[in-house]
């Protein structure tokens, strides 16, 4: 029998100030506390320099489709980058990226492009997608080159979100914005496309780890922001397991609907059913029995 | 006639800059700006309870959240208006012949300023477009081109018509529309290109302002639509019986793939229905594939395929049936269906003879329709 994958959720208390500023000094322990907990190593710079090679080029892919209030914020991504060069990768190797700078920059960032840490889209100078596109299964796209060409090794830093199509989106999904034409795999709620594209050998051969920030879980009528329908979760989620990430992330949204009187995902005729087509295409875990959850507060 | 090409945005530009980014991104100063689209109220679509949209512009319906963009990628929700963000924002401009388009039964000799944005709603594995059809309007250069400097256009470059076409204009259909008015107001005609996927409301009022419309007819069963076209058969069908049945010009293409939908049988029971729903007037284009795409696989159609699903198209009734992408092959040519004699003359885009007289035959005076003045 095959051992259970590891799910780790690091929640910190307080990391949401009450006029929704993120704590620098909570969102850092939360970060580390998910790496060692996830790695079994004795420091975050440890676990991340057993999962990247010092040469390796990290994309970090974030999700900015929602502007300020729903997009991986800058006071997430940037601590972990910060770790990353504390395990031994050069600034300048590490990419924090998404499709276009606008977003980026609406999203809280500032783009860099100099000798230290990146953070540019797609559309930057210099970067742009692949001249033909790359077909896989039923996927006909053309990727992101920071993801072709640019990094070794990729992290899904995603935002844990409802899905009005997908059913939820999280850190497989999350890589639609790493193609040109996501608008063409909207069809059944993105079954298979999700599973399909994240199996390109361009992003199932690169991807090393999935983070979901879930500081605020919009759990109903995402992938946009709703007050109505925004949980102030204060939670980060690592796993190895693309898969397994996005199937707590899903259980973790069907909870805080149940417990809102939401339908579930599925009696909404959303289930998020690429999940499990991922599952067997055997991209990861789908199954409670099949994984580990590991649950600490800091 | 010389052909003028004055303006054409390199279709795919921008999409694939330097990859060598150990290099390239040293030396980056400056970021791309702002994409420029437009920003204008789409009109057709439905507002739904909590910023969410139902796009009626074509079957398929796109139910987007706020921030999502239709399956066409030119359409976005924005706080629970839906926009269009192609309007005026053409990617592409030529001046072609109109035989190009292919029109045999418009104004032939003619020229049509022939324009496009970017996007489509449909994703066929056999576009010839698909640099500008497949993605996204900031993922291509375009310029700003408002419908009355497309009219302006149209007449500096003597063209009698403006063609929508290249890509999908359904996809743009608000600038379209307002381009069509335009047009007439300074005596010009428009001409669509399209696949036919298109909700009926929408296609009655483009009808009004539109002179003619060539509907590119995939195949005649669903099954091609869904794995080739990853559309529906049955809405394009409901959309030729509707230009058929408001009388505006209508001409038909069929691209005849090998293997793919060549089928005798079906080309058949094709033109029996086209017979039975728009009429043996309806002129019908059998075109040679290339390969291209997605699908490189497969060699380019035969002539002979060709000439035998024309003859069964003649044979079941139809007037008007040509053959395309065959430079100087008789089935280019107009027949009058009274006397038989060649009437309109053709190599490939080129015009050699017209033998017509106020819409007839010169030779027996049977009525030709089709626009030809």
């Amino acid at each position: 029998m095959m051992a259970a994958v590891k799910v780790v959720r690091v929640r910190g208390r307080g990391v949401l100030r009450a006029e929704g500023a993120i704590d620098p000094v909570i969102i850092q322990r939360m970060h580390e506390r998910g790496i060692q907990l996830l790695t079994g190593q004795p420091s975050a710079a440890a676990g991340l320099g057993a999962l990247f090679r010092p040469s390796d080029r990290v994309g970090i892919k974030i999700n900015t489709i929602a502007g300020r209030r729903l997009s991986t914020p800058p006071e997430v991504a940037l601590p972990f980058s910060k770790l990353l060069a504390q395990a031994g990768l050069l600034e300048k190797n590490i990419v924090i990226w998404d499709r276009t700078n606008i977003e980026l920059k609406e999203a809280g960032y500032k783009l860099q492009a100099g000798s230290g840490l990146r953070i540019f889209g797609t559309d930057a100078v210099g970067a742009g997608y692949t001249a033909e596109p790359l077909v896989h299964l039923n996927i006909v796209s053309l990727l992101s080159t920071i993801q072709t060409d640019f990094v070794t090794a990729s992290v899904s830093l995603a935002i844990l979100k409802d899905h009005g199509l997908a059913g939820i989106t999280a850190g497989m999904k999350n890589y639609f914005g790493a193609i040109h034409n996501p608008n063409k795999y909207h069809d059944t709620n993105c079954n298979p496309y999700v599973a399909e594209l994240f199996d390109m050998p361009e992003i199932k051969t690169k991807h090393r780890l999935t983070i979901l920030d879930a500081l605020v879980v919009q759990y109903h009528r995402g992938p946009s922001y709703h007050a109505r329908w925004a949980d102030r979760f204060e939670s980060l989620i690592f796993s190895l397991d693309p898969v397994a990430a996005d199937f707590i992330g899903w259980q973790i949204i069907e909870k805080l609907r149940k417990a809102q009187g939401l339908p579930t995902l599925s009696e909404d005729k959303r289930e998020p059913l690429y999940i499990q087509t991922a599952s067997r295409m055997g991209l990861g875990r789908a199954a409670v029995n099949d994984i580990q959850l590991i649950e600490e507060d800091v | 006639m010389k052909r003028r090409r004055f303006i054409q945005a390199t279709a795919g530009a921008g999409l694939a800059l330097g990859t060598n980014f150990g290099t390239a991104l040293q030396n980056l100063s400056a970021f791309s700006q702002t994409a420029n689209l437009s920003h204008v109220e789409a009109r057709y679509y439905k507002k739904l309870p909590d910023r969410e949209i139902e796009c009626l512009l074509c079957p398929r319906k796109c139910r987007l959240g706020d921030k999502e963009r239709g399956y066409c990628g030119v359409r976005q929700n924005d706080e629970g208006t839906y926009y269009t963000l192609v309007y005026g924002k053409a990617c592409t401009m030529n001046v072609d012949p109109i035989e190009k388009k292919p029109f045999f039964h418009v104004l032939p000799q003619s020229q049509a300023l022939s324009i496009a944005t970017a996007g489509c709603n449909v994703n066929c594995k056999f576009c010839q477009n698909w640099e500008i059809s497949q993605v996204r309007p900031e993922q291509v250069n375009h310029f700003d081109l408002p419908p009355q400097a497309v009219a302006e256009a149209a007449l500096e470059y003597r063209c009698r018509t403006i063609a929508y076409t290249y890509s999908e204009p359904v996809i743009y259909y608000e600038y379209m529309f307002d381009t069509s008015v335009e047009a007439r107001r300074k005596g010009l005609r428009n001409v669509v290109v399209t696949g036919g996927h298109i909700n009926p409301e929408p296609l009655e009022a483009l009808i009004k302002v539109v002179d003619a419309i060539k509907v590119d007819l995939k195949a005649f069963n669903q099954d091609f639509y869904k794995d080739y076209v990853r559309g529906e058969l049955q809405p394009v069908l409901d959309a030729i019986r509707i230009i058929g049945r408001n009388k505006r010009w209508l001409e038909i293409v069929y691209l005849v793939i090998p293997t793919l939908n060549d089928d005798p049988d079906q080309a058949r029971k094709m033109a029996r229905w086209i017979l039975k729903e728009v009429g043996p007037d309806t002129p019908l284009h059998f075109s040679q594939f290339h390969p291209m795409y997605l699908i490189k696989n497969l060699p380019p159609t035969p002539v002979s395929t060709l000439e035998k699903l024309r003859l069964i198209a003649l044979q079941e009734g139809l007037h008007y049936v040509y053959l395309g992408n065959v430079p100087g092959h008789e089935g280019e040519n107009t027949y009058c269906p009274g006397c038989k004699k060649v009437i309109i003359q053709r190599f490939g885009y080129e015009i050699k003879k017209i033998e017509l007289k106020g819409g007839a035959c010169k030779f027996c005076q049977t009525r030709i329709p089709g626009i030809w003045a």
